[in-house]
């Protein structure tokens, strides 16, 4: 402990000489304007500016990136709440309770409450990381394909939660998702699915361009399409704030999300997607007015938004502990520290303890600079929903445009994002939900590979998933809970779904 | 008066063709030249792309980018360049898989997104052979062991790959018909992500480039049992080649080379090629390929020609021989 401590203070004395304070403010910064950005995620971001560190040392360049890293998850909460249009794919679940609130004219009380969960999710996380890292590191990949299989079908059952009306219709969207998730290179055998002969399809849809679509375009032409032009809503100086109420609904949510999404994020994969997704369904589950969720919970916006950043940090640990590339946005990082001639492996903190250090002490900064850097931009960011919606909405749309083109270079993601904005308008006029759509398209892709890389590794064998104790243990705690939930479904016949389905009915 | 200004406006004149016309001579290269890395940020491709793009700069004078176009495991990008105006201002920076994906699209009897005479070579950047690594806990101590296990338990012993078709399964491929082993193969979503595998003990081996296992190797996770190059590895001494093992079959580098478009007139060709033999030799360049640790191997004309030949033909060759797997 008094090691640790020490260390630390080597730390901060690296994070905090001016030089390395400066980049972790210019990360933050640019992470804050790419997360703001519709389309451009974290991954789209970094990449980019991947180049511009290759002349800096490795400690900078690697604290700047990490900067973008988590100031994108601050950011992409931002244009979640304000317009429903995701920042990135893990601020996909904000969208629905997020913009909700802001609907209500709580845009601020949605926004400051995003802001602070995240501080609080990425300083608890750093915590963790310090202390933790080296055992979670190792525990961490001893998830293969078969737990992960396992884990992502918890992903599965959280769309039973993402509903808030018919939950046929609900599962009917999550099916079309799935099947849309099948578009792309079957990675086992090598052959192109549904792609006719349009060579950027083998990559499948992109999460980022059939979210935009779905959500933000969807509403764009819903609302265009309202005969009674809606009213703007003018936030007054006075609500920016979240009430006192509000904040005690968040402090638990924001507390689970952290401590899941952390736990989700340390995971490698991609599983950090997911963390937002299961941390909304858990704060469903355990809400005691679980038919406020999407009409603008403040849970649904507290607790995925904290887990999205804890994840961030999470996702550093087998990165630092172990040199491992364990997610898409590590291994750019793990290339970044190459480049500077520093070899990332399981020495890494004994090797280059000023690296590491340093980079967990500017982790505190960062957050720090995050929360001071957005919570007076709430004030200007809510004052963006006064802009008329003539001008607002074509603004909007050419971001978005700009946004998804940028992030490959592809028009194809483009007409994916138009495709999507239509598909998603009728489905809004048939009232149905999208969210399971989105869901799916993330989930489909992940769950296939997991599955048949298990299969792979078992010769075919289905055992491979019972006897492997932290993938039984997952599949047996998911069995139970969907048992679980075909009991209360039984018994009372209708539960609050159905009757808000019933309610719903009688509106139309 | 006249005579003496229509003297001088000719003479202007006269000097203003001369110098556009010397100038449409050595115009190459007049604007920025891009070089497409068809692979994310951080990758192979990548990385060695853009120490070639600042050091060809310092040569040519003019500025050099780097582009990523990612996709469809690098068809995308290869594809762009392939149908690109074939004027030198727009180059490719492949790996080993241009030769591949062609491959495999006529095994799916798909039209192919690009074809290997579409590109005319420029040089060979590097080559760095793979290594077969296995967990330190397994009980295998040489790639004799290995192969001795291998051919008692066929179809037992797995190995992770950047995916199907891709440079680490070819590796292992052209390994396991040298030696008449047979391998479960467990294809992943890119190099990371079969690094992490094994590293997990998910699998029991892996044929990867050495920079990114040496790491793991020096901190005893995991154990290198064999190479695959013409010579061992400098930074792996005592491990042998599969060729010094009897299995010459098993050849395979990670290469990285700079294509042109086919049509590119020979001049401007030429200028290329002597401005990357030139920038290979920039020690800012060779400082960036050793923080890598990826040996340069700089070849060109008829020698990079002949090596990307054989390599093309081994993989062609290793493609055809794992077939189409059913989906």
């Amino acid at each position: 402990m008094l090691e640790t401590l020490h260390n630390l203070a080597v730390g901060f004395s690296v994070a905090l000489s001016p030089s390395v304070l400066l980049y972790a403010f210019v990360g933050c910064v640019i992470g804050t304007l790419v997360g703001v950005l519709p389309g451009v995620g974290p991954l789209a971001g970094i990449s980019l500016l991947l180049p511009a560190t290759f002349g800096m040392d490795a400690t900078r360049a690697i604290v700047m990136l990490a900067g973008i890293y988590y100031g994108a998850m601050y950011g992409g909460s931002t244009t979640s709440i304000l317009m429903r249009i995701p920042g990135e794919a893990a601020s996909v679940m904000t969208c629905i309770d997020g913009y909700a609130m802001a609907r209500k004219g709580r845009a601020g009380a949605a926004l400051a409450i995003a802001a602070v969960g995240s501080y609080v999710a990425g300083t608890v996380s750093v915590v963790g990381l310090m202390l933790l890292a080296p055992p979670l590191a190792a525990f961490a990949l001893r998830f293969g394909p078969p737990e992960y299989f396992a884990l992502l079908l918890f992903g599965l059952l959280v769309l039973a939660y993402m509903s808030a009306g018919s939950m046929v219709k609900s599962l009917a969207m999550a099916v079309l998702g799935l099947l849309l998730g099948m578009v792309g290179i079957d990675q086992m055998s090598g052959y192109f699915r549904f792609a006719y002969g349009v060579v950027e399809l083998g990559d499948g849809l992109g999460v980022v361009p059939v979210a935009v679509g779905l959500f933000g375009l969807a509403e764009i032409l819903a609302t265009a399409g309202q005969a009674v032009q809606p009213k703007v809503i003018e936030p007054k100086l006075r609500e920016l704030l979240p009430s006192r109420a509000e904040w005690r609904e968040a402090a638990g949510p924001i507390g689970r999300g952290t401590v899941l999404g952390f736990l989700v994020g340390i995971i490698p994969g991609s599983a950090h997607i997911i963390s937002s997704f299961v941390s909304y369904a858990l704060e469903k589950k355990l809400s005691r007015r679980p038919q406020e969720f999407g009409h603008g919970a403040v849970a649904g916006v507290a607790g995925p938004e904290s887990a999205n950043n804890a994840a961030t940090s999470g996702a550093f640990v087998p990165m630092l502990a172990l040199g491992v590339p364990s997610g898409p946005i590590p291994a750019v990082m793990l290339a970044a520290m190459m480049v500077h001639g520093v070899s990332p492996g399981p020495l890494l903190i004994r090797q280059q303890p000023e690296l590491f250090w340093g980079f967990v002490a500017s982790m505190y900064v960062g957050n720090l600079v995050l929360l001071i850097l957005n919570l007076p931009l709430v004030g200007i960011f809510v004052n963006l929903l006064r802009v008329p919606y003539p001008y607002l909405y074509p603004a909007i749309l050419t971001f978005s445009i700009l946004g998804v083109y940028a992030v490959n270079g592809s028009v194809v993601d483009v007409w994916i994002m138009l495709g999507m904005g239509v598909l998603g308008y009728v489905l809004r006029k048939l009232s149905f939900e999208t969210a399971p759509i989105v869901l799916g398209v993330v989930l489909a892709p992940m769950i296939e590979l997991a599955l048949r890389q298990s299969l792979a590794m078992s010769d075919g064998h289905y055992g491979i998933f019972f006897q492997r104790p932290i993938a039984a243990t997952l599949l047996v705690v998911g069995l139970g809970m969907m048992l679980l939930s075909l009991r209360t479904f039984i018994r009372r016949g209708l539960d609050w779904r159905a009757r808000m389905a019933l309610a719903e009915k009688g509106e139309s | 008066m006249a005579a003496a200004l229509r003297f001088v406006l000719l003479a202007v004149l006269g000097v203003l063709v001369a110098s556009s016309l010397a100038g449409a001579q050595d115009a190459f290269p007049s604007r920025p030249i891009t070089i497409v890395a068809p692979f994310p940020p951080g990758g192979v491709a990548d990385l060695t792309a853009r120490p070639v793009a600042a050091a060809m700069e310092k040569v040519l004078k003019s500025p050099v980018g780097v582009v990523n176009k990612t996709g469809a495991a690098g068809a995308v990008g290869m594809q762009s360049v392939a149908v690109a105006k074939p004027d030198g201002y727009t180059l490719l920076l492949a790996l080993s898989s241009i030769s591949i994906i062609p491959e495999a699209d006529k095994i799916f009897d798909r039209k192919p997104a690009f074809t290997v005479d579409q590109f005319a070579p420029i040089a060979l950047i590097s080559a760095d052979p793979t290594v077969l690594v296995v967990p330190a806990d397994k009980p295998w101590k040489s790639a004799r062991d290995f192969i001795e296990d291998a051919k008692n338990r066929p179809g037992q012993i797995s190995f992770s790959s950047s995916g199907i078709y891709g440079t680490l399964h070819m590796a292992m491929e052209l390994l396991s018909h040298g030696a008449g082993i047979k391998l479960r193969h467990v294809p992943h979503a890119g190099a990371g992500p079969a690094l992490t595998a094994i590293l997990g003990g998910h699998v029991d081996a892996l044929a990867s480039g050495p920079a990114v296992v040496l790491p793991h190797i020096k901190a005893g996770k995991l154990r290198a049992l064999a190479g695959w190059g013409d010579k061992r590895v400098a930074a792996l001494p005592d491990v042998p080649t599969f060729k010094e093992l009897g299995y010459p079959d098993a050849e395979f580098y990670i290469w990285a080379g700079l294509f042109a478009p086919k049509a590119t007139p020979e001049g401007v060709l030429t200028r290329l090629r002597s401005a990357v033999r030139d920038a290979v030799n920039d020690p800012d360049f060779k400082a960036a390929m050793d923080k890598l640790e990826t040996p340069i191997a700089f070849k060109q004309g008829e020698e990079f020609q002949r090596f990307f030949d054989a390599d093309a033909r081994r993989l062609a060759d290793g493609v055809r021989k794992v077939g189409r797997i059913a989906p």
